[in-house]
């Protein structure tokens, strides 16, 4: 397979992600529906299930992990067993995870965590859905685990001074989630409303979750 | 049908380890940057089909010992300033283990 | 030798904020692998995928995107497993583009099955 067309990025160490233009997504295109079709016609795959597998792997988001953490916000005896076994705790909402372990990891006032896959891009896809790019770019997985304080404030997070930082390479089988904490003046809150204020960036441990009556994505 | 063979724990929650420079080549999951460097074991995770065989299509390997190793972050980085409490957990194989040496 | 992905603690820019959308042909070949490394297949693990990209040589690591290095990963490893060879996929490509159209490659779409 050759390649005619041009990549607009540089090679060099400092590079932001490869993107690909819109060459390079008309050749991934046709190369993934030749792909589908060899192996269709060789008995492997069938496209309905190309489908079906496609609308499972759309279907996590931001939203299941949301809803994990306002229940551990409201329910102490729920939050400790989700501490304790985190794919048991995801499942008693309803919530299946496909990776072998999920490790929930808890900030408090003491300790904030950050997660990061240092080898390649490790996430709970199947609970937080894909990871965003700057998860699997070369500078926040090389620099993470060398300067987590300089990277939080790249995302606008100030730790206090003595909050200590918690880092986690996932780098083989577990699977990590950060369980924020919980914002203050959210006392009279539904678990629905709780939900609404946990963001992704604040399950990854790049951000705290949004203050009531804030707007997000 | 043969019971999948078990590399035995040596280790527990609590123990100081250092991980070993093993000179393997192909998939590893043991980063250079924590290698040669000394922690303590957090959490004993389970036992695990070993990625160095997996990703050779091996899957009728043993499966191995995987703990959660704990570091202090200036350990691992000279000059690192923010906080001598901060810390890095990582998931470690048995086989790249070892007690310190002494 | 020290792997070109093994980059933790390496000296690095600023973090690209940008989210780039995630393409239905960037889904199609992840649910690809999920099939084909299931557990009536077991064709491609995600270890074997892993080693693929891995195994890549630096240049091609670098001049491919992040699902663009999964499905050559993908392609790689079934043709060391004797599934397909690249010049049977370059022969289906060219049958297939003859009656190809592209897809919307927005993320919102859902395209043809």
């Amino acid at each position: 397979m050759t390649d005619k067309h041009h990549h607009e990025h540089k090679h060099d160490d400092h590079a932001p992600l490869v993107e690909e233009d819109d060459a390079g997504n008309l050749e991934g295109q046709q190369i993934t529906d030749a792909l589908q079709a060899l192996l269709i016609r060789k008995g492997l795959l069938s496209a309905g299930e190309v489908t079906l597998e496609i609308q499972n792997i759309e279907a996590p988001g931001t939203h299941l992990g949301a809803k994990i953490v306002a229940r551990a916000w409201t329910d102490d005896n729920y939050r400790q067993r989700l501490l304790a076994n985190g794919k048991d705790g995801a499942s008693e909402l309803g919530i299946k995870v496909g990776e072998a372990q999920l490790e929930v990891v808890e900030n408090t006032p003491d300790i904030h965590n950050l997660v990061v896959c240092t080898l390649c891009s490790c996430y709970p896809r199947s609970i937080l859905g894909q990871p965003p790019s700057w998860y699997i770019s070369k500078a926040y997985r090389a620099r993470a685990v060398r300067e987590p304080g300089a990277i939080l404030e790249e995302f606008g997070l100030v730790l206090p001074k003595g909050k200590k930082i918690r880092l986690h390479d996932s780098n083989a089988d577990l699977r990590y989630l950060v369980l924020p904490e919980r914002p203050p003046g959210t006392e009279t809150l539904s678990e629905q409303q709780l939900a609404e204020l946990v963001t992704r960036d604040s399950m990854i441990g790049v951000a705290t979750a949004a203050p009531p009556g804030s707007s997000h994505v | 049908m043969e019971k999948r063979k078990r590399i035995p724990a040596r280790f527990q929650v609590g123990d100081r380890v250092e991980v070993l420079d093993l000179k393997l080549e192909g998939h590893i999951r043991t980063p250079s940057y924590i290698r040669g460097k000394a922690g303590t074991v957090i959490q004993f995770c389970g036992f695990f089909l070993n990625p160095e065989d997996l990703s050779v299509g091996n899957t009728s390997g043993p499966v191995y010992p995987l703990y959660r190793v704990s570091f202090a972050m200036n350990s691992l980085w000279p000059g690192y300033e923010r906080s001598e409490d901060d810390e890095l957990c990582i998931e470690i194989y048995d086989h790249w283990l070892n007690p310190p040496e002494s | 030798m020290r792997g070109y992905h093994d980059i933790g603690g390496d000296d690095a820019g600023p973090i690209p904020k940008e989210e780039l959308p995630w393409l239905y042909w960037e889904k199609k070949q992840e649910a690809m692998r999920n099939l084909l490394g299931d557990a009536t297949r077991r064709l491609v693990s995600l270890d074997e995928l892993r080693h693929g990209f891995e195994s890549f040589g630096i240049e091609k690591y670098k001049r491919y995107s992040f699902y663009r290095r999964r499905l050559e990963a993908l392609i790689d490893t079934l043709e060391i497993k004797g599934v397909l060879t690249r010049e049977e996929l370059e022969e289906e490509r060219a049958r297939v583009g003859r009656d190809w159209e592209p897809e919307n490659t927005g993320a919102a779409s859902h395209g043809k099955t």
